[in-house]
């Protein structure tokens, strides 16, 4: 199950330099623990204390805004594509 | 047309008629109302550095001149007391139809595909709102002038919520 992270060059520190980075899950919270795995501290950005997607980000697959599907219980299959991008773009 | 006027904040790609009066927020050639626009109206948002962002509104004048893409704007430099630091490019259209304006984005090479409906963004931009009230702070507004500010974004917005039947308007940007 190989799911593709996107993010623009604002945030590739997120994910050790790099812009576009493979991870593993069945939802997109197992995705968020398998990046925390390969990157140090990723997890404790995207999301805030309450382990909700912090709101200084907006997470979409295949377009959509996680907050309007399921949020990180949003199941993902083989070959999807999520992207990250700061919450503020979206104004 | 690309209309690039140095005292606005953004650079706007849009069709000439647009700038006779005819609106931009059309499905099969009819006008949106307020409650078709907060249903189906949104963007998708492409970030990037602003020369990269330059030469895609080149390339996508072509398809707002032949009124595929309705209307396109972005930033000419990031706006940082928002956070970012890079430019947003927003690519304005209907629900209905942005699996297709997508596949065009897609093939001149945009790779973050992110929809965001206009609802939401004018819910950021309520009183409240994380991005009005975010605005407001790195402005350094006073108590005054963001009372008027939240005052007039509500008066703005609000008029699009509270009468869903109207024709949507724009405002001057």
């Amino acid at each position: 199950m190989s799911i593709t992270i996107i993010v623009p060059g604002s945030l590739k520190d997120l994910l050790g330099g790099s812009d576009q980075v493979t991870c593993e899950g069945k939802t997109i919270g197992e995705c968020i623990a398998d990046l925390d795995y390969k990157f140090s501290g990723f997890k404790s950005r995207v999301l805030d204390e309450k382990g909700e997607i912090n709101s200084s980000f907006m997470i979409f697959l295949d377009g959509q805004n996680l907050r309007i599907l399921d949020g990180l219980a949003t199941s993902v299959k083989d070959g999807d594509e999520v992207n990250i991008i700061p919450f503020a773009a979206g104004g | 047309m690309i209309i690039d006027r140095p005292d606005s904040h953004f650079i706007f790609v849009m069709h000439p008629s647009v700038l006779m009066g005819k609106k931009y927020t059309l499905y099969e050639g009819k006008e949106l109302t307020n409650g078709e626009v907060l249903q189906y109206w949104g963007k998708w948002i492409v970030l990037g550095e602003k020369s990269w962002l330059d030469e895609l509104a080149r390339k996508l004048d072509q398809y707002v001149e032949d009124q595929v893409i309705p209307c396109i704007k972005y930033d000419r430099k990031p706006p940082e007391n928002l956070g970012l630091t890079e430019a947003v490019m927003m690519v304005y259209c209907d629900k209905r139809k942005s699996e297709e304006i997508w596949q065009i984005l897609q093939q001149h090479g945009v790779k973050i595909k992110a929809w965001v409906t206009e609802r939401e963004t004018m819910e950021m931009w309520l009183p409240g709102g994380p991005l009005l009230e975010q605005w407001i702070t790195s402005m350094n507004l006073g108590e005054e002038e963001a009372r008027f500010n939240r005052e007039d974004a509500a008066a703005r917005l609000g008029y699009i919520f509270n009468h869903p039947d109207e024709i949507f308007s724009a405002w001057e940007q």
